[in-house]
């Protein structure tokens, strides 16, 4: 009877879990659509759904904490509750992330240029690698969590692109500086994103196996 | 089963054991008994003699044995006994044998001791003198004897109750056997005892209900799963927890969906949070639909709950493809668009030109070119509207246009003739190659598709250019080709250009004209007719179009 209820709450925390990923990747597909389509006002949007991600990271916290005192669960449900845990928190940056980016967007200084093809490889590439880690994380499936570590590598890539073609802009007399400086702050988000997507695989990785280092 | 058996097998053997024991003992004591006192009599009989020759001398010489001997005077005093000391003893006038042998001369008696483990067995004698002899001897009561043997019983039932055990075993099993290996799916086969029949029959009778309801349930399940099998839509069955517990498998496909999702949250499937929204909807009893994109198609999601007795027992999703309608859609609301903006156009020059007209502002040697700009752009919508109706009379499905046979090659004639002016205008060559070929067909139709064809020709053509129009017959077809030596059409445009006003100049040029609606009448001409076009075309050097008209055997 009572590991009956315990399941059912393990599985209610899995399902809050889903939808707060859920929400992670509308955030952060919103604020890349705002800014390939060049619509400021798609990005509007976000900082609602980031104050939806905060709400949730602290109904899941307190439902892990509850969960971890009530049960005193051990091995692997302790695991994915302690993993859950600290999931919640790479979510929550995730989202609070996207509302950055949407935030500089709304200020309408990144127009469609030549460069925001790249940004928005980039952007395809992120948002691959959240609903990536959130699949590993609802499939349980390692395979899938592996590939998103191994994938941050092309972000990373990207990133290290947009930073030379800013330097290139910069040592040109006519550069919007405004420009240059919002564009750099939106790549480094994705990139934090990105790495952020690489420690929720991580976790699945530590739920599953029990191993930390993957 | 053994258990019982047993017990009655055991309470059998012991019953008869007892029954035995105590019939026999009870038969063998009375008669022993009865011998004994028979006995007795005779000695006391010898005894008496004795002493009525001897007097109290004959006990003298009296050995004693296991007999007792008392001698009892009339008044019941004790003149002697073998056993005790005569002078002590009460008086035995009393005694049953005592009174016994008074009145009748002999009598006998017997009487348990105290304890009931000795019997003991009185003969009595009057003599003549008056005094009575008594002879007495003890026996061992029954009592004694079940007592003696309680050893021989104890193992007698030990016997009887192992060998019940045993046989009990060997009983049950005897009857358990057959019974267990009755081949149920085929009872009447077997038939080890009678008293087995009436149940095997019964057996029998139910196996082949039991098979009958089976092969019509499994018909029945058939049924519905090739039916949801090969259903095109998508169908999801979830329980009150939103847990799977049927999903067919354009819903499997669709959802990307492994064999094992059976018993998942819907929302490990879909991460579509407007979906799980209806969804839970769906399982609060109200129904709601919603369009989203899944693999790069829209779909649209019906959820409804399933409830009997005003108790949600689950919901179903349905995914429809709406990806067409979606596009239809945008397709119409694009005509209404194009419609308006084209009607406004020349309506937009005809009031200007009115207006200016009507305020007198017009020099006078303006006033003609004037009124046929007015005229020109009139005739415009005039050819507008014309278009529009005989598309929405193509859209009908020109159900009551009559066929006829009509030459095709007349027909093509006909419409380079109207064309001439604009072609030479253009100096363009017409040219019509192929010979008369009847088509049984909507003339109407056949001759504007021609026409719009040709015009088409003719108006995206360079000066000089020419337009070679074919008809010819081949195999089942009619083929009609008009080629041309223009702009051409670009391949990326070459899939839109039937849609309607669709141009692939952009800009809506007045420089050409045309209603942008002519390859849309060609099309629909085309459908009635059951006709395939093929556009052929590079940019540059001009454009074929062929259209091949299925001629009916």
């Amino acid at each position: 009877m009572m590991r009956l209820q315990f399941d059912e709450q393990l599985d209610l925390l899995n399902k809050e879990l889903i939808t707060m990923g859920a929400l992670c990747e509308n955030a952060i597909a919103m604020s890349a659509k705002a800014l390939t389509e060049g619509k400021p006002v798609l990005a509007k949007t976000v900082p609602d759904l980031s104050v939806q991600i905060d709400h949730k990271e602290r109904e899941i916290e307190t439902m892990c904490l509850k969960l971890l005192l009530q049960q005193q669960p051990v091995a692997k449900d302790l695991r994915s509750i302690s993993s859950a845990l600290k999931m919640v928190t790479d979510m929550a940056r995730i989202g609070d992330q996207s509302a950055d980016i949407a935030e500089i967007i709304t200020l309408a200084n990144i127009h469609a240029t030549d460069d925001t093809q790249i940004i928005h490889d980039m952007s395809v590439a992120v948002i691959k690698m959240v609903t990536d880690s959130i699949d590993a994380f609802v499939k349980k499936d390692m395979q899938k969590a592996k590939a998103v570590i191994d994938y941050d590598d092309v972000v990373d890539c990207f990133f290290d692109q947009i930073k030379k073609i800013l330097i290139d802009l910069f040592s040109k007399p006519e550069t919007d500086g405004e420009y240059a400086i919002d564009l750099l702050m939106i790549a480094k988000y994705f990139e934090r994103i990105g790495d952020h997507a690489v420690n929720i695989a991580k976790w699945v990785l530590f739920s599953i196996t029990g191993n930390k280092d993957g | 089963m053994t258990k019982r058996i047993f017990r009655s097998i055991c309470f059998v053997a012991l019953t008869v054991f007892l029954a035995s024991v105590v019939f026999i003992m009870g038969v063998l004591y009375e008669y022993f008994s009865n011998t004994e006192q028979a006995q007795l009599k005779m000695q006391t009989s010898l005894a008496a003699q004795g002493v009525m020759h001897a007097g109290i001398a004959y006990f003298h010489d009296f050995e004693v044995t296991n007999y007792r001997i008392t001698w009892i005077d009339a008044d019941g005093n004790i003149l002697y006994d073998s056993q005790s000391d005569a002078a002590e003893m009460e008086n035995h006038l009393e005694r049953e044998e005592v009174q016994e042998a008074l009145a009748k001369g002999y009598g006998e008696s017997r009487r348990y001791s105290a304890t009931l483990m000795e019997r003991s067995f009185y003969s009595a004698q009057k003599l003549t003198d008056g005094t009575i002899l008594r002879l007495s001897i003890s026996q061992n009561s029954i009592l004694t004897l079940l007592f003696g043997m309680v050893q021989p019983i104890c193992i007698i039932f030990a016997i009887a109750l192992i060998l019940s055990v045993v046989l009990a075993e060997r009983v049950s099993k005897k009857i358990v056997k057959p019974l267990n290996e009755i081949d149920l799916s085929n009872p009447l086969s077997h038939e080890e005892y009678d008293e087995l029949s009436p149940f095997l029959r019964r057996i029998d009778h139910q196996q082949k209900e039991l098979r009958a309801q089976q092969t019509k349930l499994l018909q029945k399940e058939n049924e519905l799963d090739t039916i949801i099998g090969s259903m095109k839509e998508g169908m999801v069955l979830l329980s009150p927890k939103g847990k799977i517990i049927s999903i067919n498998p354009a819903a499997r496909r669709l959802l990307n969906a492994g064999a094992d999702c059976i018993g998942d949250d819907m929302l490990s499937l879909c991460r579509n949070l407007d979906l799980q929204e209806i969804l839970s909807q769906a399982l609060q009893g109200r129904q709601g639909e919603i369009v989203i994109q899944l693999q790069g198609e829209s779909y649209q999601i019906d959820a409804d709950p399933i409830a009997s007795e005003n108790i949600v027992k689950g919901a179903a999703l349905f995914f429809f493809n709406v990806t067409e309608k979606e596009k239809a859609e945008q397709m119409r609301r694009e005509f209404t668009a194009n419609v308006s903006h084209e009607l406004k156009t020349p309506l937009h020059s005809i009031s200007g030109y009115a207006e200016l007209l009507k305020n007198d502002m017009v020099k006078e040697n303006d006033r003609i070119p004037f009124a046929k700009k007015i005229y020109d752009e009139a005739q415009r919508m005039v050819r507008l509207v014309e278009d529009i109706i005989s598309l929405s009379h193509l859209d009908e499905g020109a159900l009551d246009m009559r066929r006829e046979d009509v030459d095709l090659y007349e027909l093509a004639q006909r419409a380079m003739q109207s064309l001439e002016p604009q072609a030479s205008a253009a100096d363009i060559t017409l040219e019509l190659l192929g010979t008369p070929i009847l088509f049984n067909g909507i003339a109407r139709l056949l001759y504007s598709m021609v026409y719009n064809l040709c015009d088409n020709a003719v108006k995206y053509n360079h000066e000089h250019g020419k337009v070679t129009v074919t008809i010819r017959k081949e195999d089942h077809e009619a083929v009609l080709s008009v080629e041309d030596t223009g702009i051409g059409i670009p391949p990326e445009h070459q899939e839109r250009i039937f849609e309607r006003f669709y141009r692939v100049d952009k800009s809506h040029s007045k420089a050409v004209g045309g209603t942008g609606l002519g390859l849309s009448i060609v099309k629909h001409a085309a459908k009635v007719h059951h006709a395939k076009i093929e556009v052929k075309s590079a940019v540059g050097k001009g454009t074929t179009v062929i259209v091949a008209l299925p001629v009916k055997a």
